[in-house]
C-alpha cells in the first residue's frame, strides 16, 4: 500500500531530455514559466505548443501519461475559466442572466487563461517527469552555490536533502507498520469529521517521531565516528557535466523567448 | 572548522523531520495539493519554535513533498522558500501562541504570489483559500503537536 509510493513523478527513461544536465533543465523550466506570462496572442501559444511538443516527443513520455497529471487540476482549470469569463468586462454581450454577463471578450479571456494554466502545468511537470529526485536536488544544490557568499549553509542543506531522501522509504514502511498496529488495536484513520480524523493521527505521530529520533541519533553517531565534518574538501562521486545537448536546449529555448517577445511587443 | 555551529546531530534531525513531513503529506495525498489544501504535515511547521533543527527540516520536507505537486517547479521552489521564512519566524517567536502565526500568515501572503498568476485568479481569493486550509490544520493540530514534540524530544533524543 504505502510502500508503492514513488517520490515525485519521475518517469524513468534514457532520452536526450532525461540526460540533460539537471541545472540546465531547472533554468530552462524557470525561463519557460516566466516567458509564458509574456504571451499576448494565440500565435504565441502556438510557439509554446510547438516547443512543448518537441520536448515531449524527444522525452518519450507518453502524452496520455502527461494528461493524467492534469487531472487533479481539472477543477481549478474550470474555476479559472469561469472566473475569467464572468469577471471580464467587454462590449459584445453574448447573453445576460441575473448579474452574470457573458461577453465575447470574457470568453476569449477565459480560454486564454485556461490555456496558460494548462501549458504551465504540463510544461513544468515535464521537469519532474524527466528528472529523478536525486538529480533534481543535486541540481538545486549546484544552483544555490552562489549563496555561499552570504554564508548560507548550502552543503548542509544538500546533505539534509540527501539524508531525507534516503529515509523516506524507511519511514514510509515504518508508518505503514504503525498504522496497521494501531488499527489492530482499534484505531480508526478513515472515518469521522475533520476533528476526529486529526485526533486519530496522534497515535500515529508519537511512535513515528520516536522512531525518527532514534534513527537520527544513530545516524549522527555513525557519521561522527566516520569523521564527517561538513562540506570542505569533500569530493563527489558524480560530477555534473554540460554536454553539447545542453547548449542546443538552451539555444532552442532562447529562440522561443525571442519569438514570443517579438510577437508580443512588435 | 569554520562552520562548527551546524552539528552532525542537527543535520540528521533536520533530515528526519523532513522525511516525516514527506511521509505525512504522502499519507494524506489527496487533500495535500492545490489551492484549498488541508496538508496535515503543515502541523509540523510549529516545531521550529522548540527545535531549531526543524527550520531547514520543514523547508526541505516541503520541497521534497512538492516534487510530486502538479504545479511543478513553482511549487517546489516557491513553497519551500516560504516555508523556510515562516519556520525561521516561528523559531524566533516570543511565545507558543505567536509561534503558530507565521506558517498561516506567511503562506497566505506568500503562496498566492506565485499561485494567483498561475491560476489567473484574484490574489485575495487564493490567499483566502490558503489561509483557510492552513488555519484549519494548524489551528487544530498545531499546539497539540508542539506539546507532543516537546515531550518526545525530552525523553527520546539524547542530544536534546
Amino acid at each position: 500500500m504505502l510502500k508503492d509510493i514513488t517520490i515525485g513523478q519521475f518517469f524513468p527513461g534514457q532520452s536526450s531530455i532525461h540526460r540533460l544536465d539537471p541545472r540546465v533543465k531547472i533554468i530552462i523550466t524557470f525561463v519557460f514559466i516566466v516567458i509564458i506570462f509574456f504571451v499576448r496572442s494565440f500565435i504565441g501559444y502556438g510557439m509554446i505548443l510547438a516547443y512543448m511538443a518537441l520536448a515531449v516527443i524527444l522525452s518519450g513520455v507518453p502524452v496520455r501519461y502527461m494528461l493524467k497529471g492534469l487531472k487533479p487540476l481539472l477543477f481549478i482549470i474550470a474555476l479559472t475559466f469561469f472566473i475569467n469569463i464572468f469577471f471580464t468586462s467587454g462590449e459584445k454581450v453574448i447573453f445576460k442572466f441575473w448579474f452574470f454577463t457573458l461577453t465575447q471578450e470574457g470568453l476569449l479571456q477565459g480560454v486564454f487563461m485556461g490555456l496558460r494554466l494548462i501549458f504551465l502545468v504540463a510544461g513544468t511537470s515535464l521537469l519532474t517527469l524527466t528528472t529523478s529526485p536525486i538529480a533534481l536536488t543535486d541540481g538545486i544544490e549546484h544552483l544555490l552555490q552562489p549563496l555561499k557568499i552570504f554564508r548560507f549553509p548550502v552543503h548542509e542543506l544538500a546533505m539534509m536533502m540527501t539524508i531525507a531522501l534516503r529515509f523516506i522509504p524507511t519511514l514510509l514502511e515504518e508508518t505503514d507498520k504503525i498504522m496497521k498496529a494501531q488499527m489492530a488495536r482499534g484505531a480508526d484513520f478513515e472515518s469521522g469529521n475533520l476533528f476526529q480524523r486529526a485526533k486519530a493521527l496522534v497515535p500515529l505521530l508519537v511512535p513515528l517521531f520516536i522512531s525518527a529520533f532514534r534513527r537520527a541519533d544513530e545516524l549522527a553517531m555513525a557519521m561522527e565516528s566516520r569523521c564527517y565534518r561538513g562540506g570542505e574538501n569533500r569530493t563527489r562521486m558524480k560530477i555534473p557535466k554540460t554536454a553539447s545537448r545542453d547548449y542546443i536546449a538552451l539555444a532552442v529555448t532562447f529562440l522561443l523567448v525571442l519569438g514570443i517577445l517579438l510577437n508580443s511587443y512588435l | 572548522m569554520k562552520r562548527a555551529n551546524i552539528s552532525v546531530n542537527y543535520v540528521a534531525r533536520s533530515a528526519v523531520i523532513a522525511a516525516v513531513y514527506f511521509v505525512l503529506t504522502t499519507v494524506s495525498q489527496s487533500i495535500s495539493f492545490g489551492a484549498v489544501q488541508f496538508r496535515i504535515a503543515e502541523a509540523l511547521t510549529v516545531i521550529p519554535f522548540v527545535d531549531p533543527a526543524a527550520v531547514p527540516g520543514v523547508a526541505i520536507g516541503c520541497l521534497l513533498a512538492n516534487l510530486s505537486s502538479p504545479l511543478g517547479l513553482a511549487d517546489i521552489l516557491g513553497g519551500s522558500a516560504i516555508s523556510l521564512a515562516a519556520a525561521y519566524l516561528t523559531h524566533k517567536a516570543p511565545n507558543r501562541y505567536i509561534a503558530i502565526l507565521p506558517p498561516v500568515v506567511m503562506n497566505a501572503i506568500g503562496v498566492p504570489l506565485y499561485l494567483a498568476p498561475f491560476f489567473s485568479q484574484p490574489y485575495w481569493l487564493v490567499a483566502a483559500q490558503i489561509a483557510l486550509g492552513q488555519l484549519t490544520v494548524i489551528g487544530i493540530l498545531g499546539l497539540p503537536t508542539l506539546s507532543l514534540y516537546e515531550k518526545i524530544l525530552d525523553r527520546y533524543s539524547k542530544s536534546g
